[in-house]
């Protein structure tokens, strides 16, 4: 798992490459976290729709009785899962390689990362099947993605650095409300553009 | 808000800004008129 | 026509803006007279597009298509210049080129989403292909626009800076106001202007590839 592996890397070097006399584990904690998810959740896109274009399965998909959306979602689903499944590696990895003390945070850094990959793979979804069939593929996806993922991943570090820091999560209502209104939004717009984008 | 007698003297960089903008404009609507004649050309055959 | 406009009106703006009073900052402020109308004509451009990609997945009218990837590269362009002016005027006032506040970050971004757009074009050369997905980076492109106006706004509220500049304070004198609602006038032909060009281009370009195709 390429994915996986650059997260290792990712957090191995975060770590070394800060003073900890300087920077304490806790602040530098919530961007690293977020920058390695980031980077392992596009890895996990553009290898989301390859891999049925080489085998062809796109057009089996088309042809089979199942609407447009249904693809969407199933998608959608697949890739959650597949993002889910690295951080759910990572994650832990990162509470132990920081000497993180969550102060009882967890739930709340779970529910976080669940809103904001949500977000992001809504969009990301819609942009793996379209950049599929686009030259340049694997730089075109992040170039596309790039803005969609700045709301949710600026309320996830923000969010993670209050509650890594013992705020309680409820202090982050407004936060957590915008996260999950832009959920709403694109997975519905998502779904209501995805059909265009498999027309033939 | 300090009181000041004058205004700072910091003329250059709206020069700089202005004359940004209107070389940008004036360089992009020329870039889009040659586009266009060389197309009306192409196309009027 | 519309191109006499076009040089009439960029002309217009310089002449005009030589003439209001000078404010407390000097004469850096007046650049606020170019960058707001500027940033507002990007916005405008941005939401062209979105509605364009919008009406054509809706009605399938390539001229549609063509509208919006005019809009957009009118855009870019002004974006560009909100982006450039944008640090010349926070230079002198604010002391430092650039600072992760609200406005700054979405013009930022709402450029990203512009390049995106027009680099995508290019990467697809059937064309009703490339309208499509346009089409549906237009649209999502415009919805993100207020979200990430609001994440930010958001962030800086929970931690204020000492300076925040106002650049549009609600107590603007009369001839500042004038001037600068005329700017918003100017750059909004400007914007018109540019995008029937663009858009004639464009036309002539679908044209062209026509005659290609059935020539060959």
């Amino acid at each position: 798992m390429a994915a996986l592996v650059f997260a290792a890397l990712i957090l191995v070097i975060f770590n070394f490459a800060r003073d900890p006399t300087v920077l304490r584990a806790q602040e530098l904690a919530p961007s690293a976290l977020w920058i390695t998810i980031t980077f392992a959740s596009v890895t996990a896109l553009n290898r989301a729709f390859a891999v049925e274009l080489d085998h062809g399965a796109l057009d089996g998909l088309l042809l089979a009785p199942v609407g447009r959306e249904a693809i969407y979602l199933g998608k959608l689903l697949g890739n959650l899962v597949f993002v889910g499944f690295v951080q759910a590696i990572t994650i832990p990895l990162f509470v132990l390689f920081f000497n993180l003390d969550l102060h009882g945070a967890l739930p709340g850094i779970l529910l976080l990362a669940f809103l904001a990959t949500l977000g992001f793979t809504a969009v990301g979804t819609v942009f793996s099947a379209l950049t599929a069939r686009v030259q340049f593929n694997e730089l075109m996806l992040p170039v596309l993605l790039l803005p969609f993922m700045v709301p949710p991943l600026i309320g996830a570090a923000h969010v993670s650095s209050k509650l890594l820091a013992g705020r309680p999560l409820a202090e982050s209502a407004g936060w957590l409300q915008i996260l999950a209104t832009y959920d709403i939004v694109f997975i519905t717009l998502s779904v209501l553009v995805f059909p265009a984008v498999l027309d033939e | 808000m300090l009181l000041r007698a004058e205004p700072p003297a910091n003329g250059q960089y709206m020069v700089a800004a202005y004359v940004l903008v209107a070389v940008v404009l004036v360089l992009y609507v020329t870039t889009l008129f040659v586009r266009a004649r060389g197309l009306v050309k192409e196309v009027v055959e | 026509m519309v191109l006499a406009l076009l040089a009439l009106a960029a002309h217009y703006v310089r002449a005009i803006q030589y003439t209001p009073v000078e404010a407390t900052q000097g004469m850096a402020q007046k650049i606020f007279y170019v960058h707001v109308p500027a940033a507002w004509s990007a916005f405008l451009a941005y939401g062209i597009v979105g509605l364009c990609s919008a009406l054509f997945l809706w009605l399938h009218d390539r001229r549609l298509d063509l509208f919006a990837e005019a809009s957009a590269e009118v855009g870019t362009v002004l974006t560009f210049i909100v982006l450039t002016t944008g640090p010349l005027w926070g230079k002198p006032i604010w002391g430092t080129w650039w600072q992760w506040e609200v406005r700054l970050t979405s013009t930022l971004f709402l450029f990203f989403l512009f390049v995106g757009y027009l680099t995508l074009r290019r990467s697809v050369y059937d064309p009703l292909e490339r309208a499509r997905y346009s089409a549906v980076v237009g649209i999502l492109g415009a919805m993100l626009v207020p979200f990430i106006h609001l994440s930010v706004w958001m962030f800086r509220t929970i931690h204020p800076k000492p300076i925040i500049l106002k650049p549009d304070g609600p107590s603007l004198p009369g001839s500042m106001l004038s001037t600068l609602l005329e700017g918003f006038a100017i750059f909004t032909v400007l914007y018109l202007g540019m995008v029937m060009v663009r858009y004639g281009i464009g036309r002539l370009q679908e044209e062209k590839e026509a005659r290609h195709a059935a020539a060959s």
